[in-house]
């Protein structure tokens, strides 16, 4: 009987300890997964780069770069590399509001080659946490290229070459004319040229009697990063100019040629909800004109995407005009990038590197991911907060329990009324 | 009479004399139901204090993976003399380590307000003095790639369990402590809140 109690004692406290200690786990093992939005956002416009015989300028230039730290900055120059006429700014924390004053600057020379009438930079930033925006701005009025000081150094190289170019000048005259179709002998009147001379002296001539090579006019360039309720987007936008070259050459101050060179865009935009990026661009529109009042209008000559023109080509006067073209990247990580060009041209190709233009030319990227908040919704939700307290029943029964263990044992241990235990006697 | 029916039937005392055995270790285990549990969440938390510095709880905390039940952060208190691993969850399971974080709020250290739950009277009662923290105490949060400090701010307030409002998001970096209340009851929840301070070297 006492092996049978010691048994069933050790049973039932194992039963009991075990009931505490091996209660299965609540199926709830989800894995919790938050993430905080996060982006990139860059934009890059210019209005001009220009290579004048291996010396290089940027004109209009913008820039930004805005993250979802938040962080930002932006630059925004008239001319860059000439510290007053650059602005640039950049938060070092959240909730900041920055915004310089423009840096401008009158009457520019830039070694002795260029003169830019006005250059001013701008760029403002902000960083109010998950808004923040950033612009750059580079901008200029005009820009002379100096003709005499370019043909001062191009004149030992021409004046030796013009007579050797004058012996092939038939070949190419046979590639200009479907180009220029009968003009050249206006042309050579027009400009007031010595028509017994052969073309490329007359127009060297001719060049060395223009008071610019060039003006330019150039519009803004913008860098812009902005925060939406749904969207980020990285704008750059280049706005394009005019280019007339030997302004004033010919009769009735006309240019001898006229480049008009629309805006170009790049857009990149992240979607705020989905966690996408799109990208885009619209390329500049490319307008060349010469102008010649013997023609008695505006000749226009068309450049389409693809086919550049060439002019003198075979010669070390070769010119090239192209028509630029826009591209959208998107890479494996789902960030995207795009470019949109404008205009390249490179003037007289075999001389020192010649002089190269490109006109508005714009670019941005985005990339990042969106908050994560449908893998939160996974989580079961709290209905109410954690319990981290017993029952105020469980001691209580407990102790019922021993009361209850101690009467019953009683019971079984009682004597029967009325009869006494004979160990009393 | 009902003595005298127990003598005269053998197999109604053994069985009495069965069901008192069985009373009485039932009401032990319930009585010592409380012993039970902190001799199991020593058991427990001496498994997490090794988890928690293990390199490959570390990569999954920097990939905010880390699993319900597993170390996410330690949690000490000075004034009180806490010092325990706090687990991932507020399941019934998860709580046995003595102390969860709720899954909804910000991590330990991170911006918003990280809401930690612990046990006041059973599985090591972590927070069993929580009522006694004053504004100004300390209270470090030591994770598994960095640690802060966070400052009592608002003296220790009894709620309902369903205000939900003490552990909602928040703007700010602030630390929500809760634990169950009056002692030896659920019918209230204990509630004392923090802000951030600053990170702390290791």
């Amino acid at each position: 009987m006492s092996m049978f109690r010691r048994t069933g004692a050790i049973a039932l406290s194992a039963l009991v300890v075990g009931a505490f200690l091996v209660v299965p786990s609540p199926a709830s093992a989800q894995t919790v997964q938050t993430r905080a939005e996060s982006f990139i956002a860059t934009a890059n416009a210019r209005a001009l780069a220009l290579d004048v015989l291996g010396i290089k300028v940027t004109v209009g230039a913008s820039g930004i770069e805005m993250t979802s730290t938040p962080a930002a900055k932006a630059t925004g120059g008239g001319v860059l590399l000439v510290p007053g006429t650059v602005s640039t700014v950049e938060t070092t924390g959240p909730s900041q509001a920055l915004a310089p004053p423009k840096a401008c600057v009158l009457n520019l020379p830039i070694a002795n080659l260029l003169s830019v009438a006005l250059a001013c930079g701008e760029a403002k930033v902000d960083s109010t946490p998950g808004a923040p925006q950033a612009f750059g701005s580079g901008s200029v009025a005009a820009i002379d290229v100096g003709g005499q000081q370019i043909l001062a150094l191009l004149s030992p190289v021409l004046d030796a070459l013009t007579p050797l170019l004058d012996q092939v000048i038939g070949t190419v005259t046979g590639a200009l004319n479907p180009l220029l179709g009968g003009l050249l002998p206006g042309l050579v009147t027009q400009l007031g040229l010595d028509p017994n001379t052969g073309l490329v002296s007359s127009l060297v001539d001719g060049l060395k009697k223009a008071t610019n090579l060039a003006t330019i006019k150039l519009g803004n360039s913008t860098s812009q990063g902005l925060s939406e309720t749904g969207k980020i987007s990285a704008i750059a936008t280049a706005q394009g100019g005019q280019i007339d070259v030997l302004p004033g050459l010919a009769l009735g101050g006309a240019p001898l040629l006229s480049i008009v060179v629309g805006s170009a865009k790049a857009t990149s935009v992240f979607d705020r909800a989905g966690g996408t990026s799109t990208p885009g661009f619209d390329a500049a529109i490319l307008t060349v004109k010469l102008g010649l009042p013997i023609l008695g209008n505006i000749t226009e000559i068309p450049v389409k995407l693809g086919s550049p023109i060439t002019l003198l080509a075979g010669t070390p006067l070769e010119s090239t005009i192209a028509l630029g073209a826009g591209t959208t990247t998107k890479n494996p990580d789902g960030s995207v990038s795009s470019v949109a060009d404008g205009v390249s041209i490179h003037l007289l190709k075999g001389i020192s590197g010649g002089i190269k233009l490109e006109l508005a030319h714009a670019e941005s990227g985005i990339g990042g991911q969106s908050q994560l908040v449908e893998q939160q919704k996974l989580v079961e939700p709290v209905a109410q907060l954690a319990k981290t307290g017993n029952d105020p029943w469980v001691p209580m029964v407990g102790f019922a329990l021993l009361l209850a263990a101690f009467t019953t044992r009683r019971l079984v241990v009682a004597r029967p009324s009325g009869k006494r235990n004979p160990a009393d006697n | 009479m009902l003595i005298n029916l127990l003598r005269t039937h053998r197999w109604i005392r053994v069985s009495l004399s069965g069901l008192s055995v069985a009373l009485l270790l039932g009401g032990l285990g319930l009585v010592g139901y409380p012993f039970f549990t902190n001799v199991w969440q020593g058991r427990i938390q001496a498994q997490l204090d090794d988890q928690l510095v293990s390199p490959e709880l570390q990569q999954a905390y920097k990939e905010g993976k880390i699993e319900t039940g597993d170390s996410l952060t330690r949690i000490r208190i000075p004034a009180i003399d806490v010092d325990v691993v706090v687990v991932e969850g507020i399941t019934p399971s998860a709580l046995r380590a003595g102390a969860g974080h709720y899954p909804n709020t910000a991590l330990p250290c991170d911006g918003g307000n990280v809401a930690i739950a612990g046990h006041r009277t059973t599985y090591g009662r972590p927070f069993g003095n929580l009522d006694q923290l004053k504004t100004g105490d300390k209270i470090d949060l030591i994770t598994p790639i960095g640690a802060c400090q966070y400052e009592v701010t608002k003296a220790p307030f009894a709620i309902a369990p369903d205000e939900l409002g003490v552990i909602a998001p928040s703007t700010d970096k602030m630390l929500t402590l809760t634990t169950c209340h009056p002692k030896g009851s659920a019918a209230q929840r204990l509630v004392v809140q923090g802000k951030w301070v600053s990170a702390l070297t290791a």
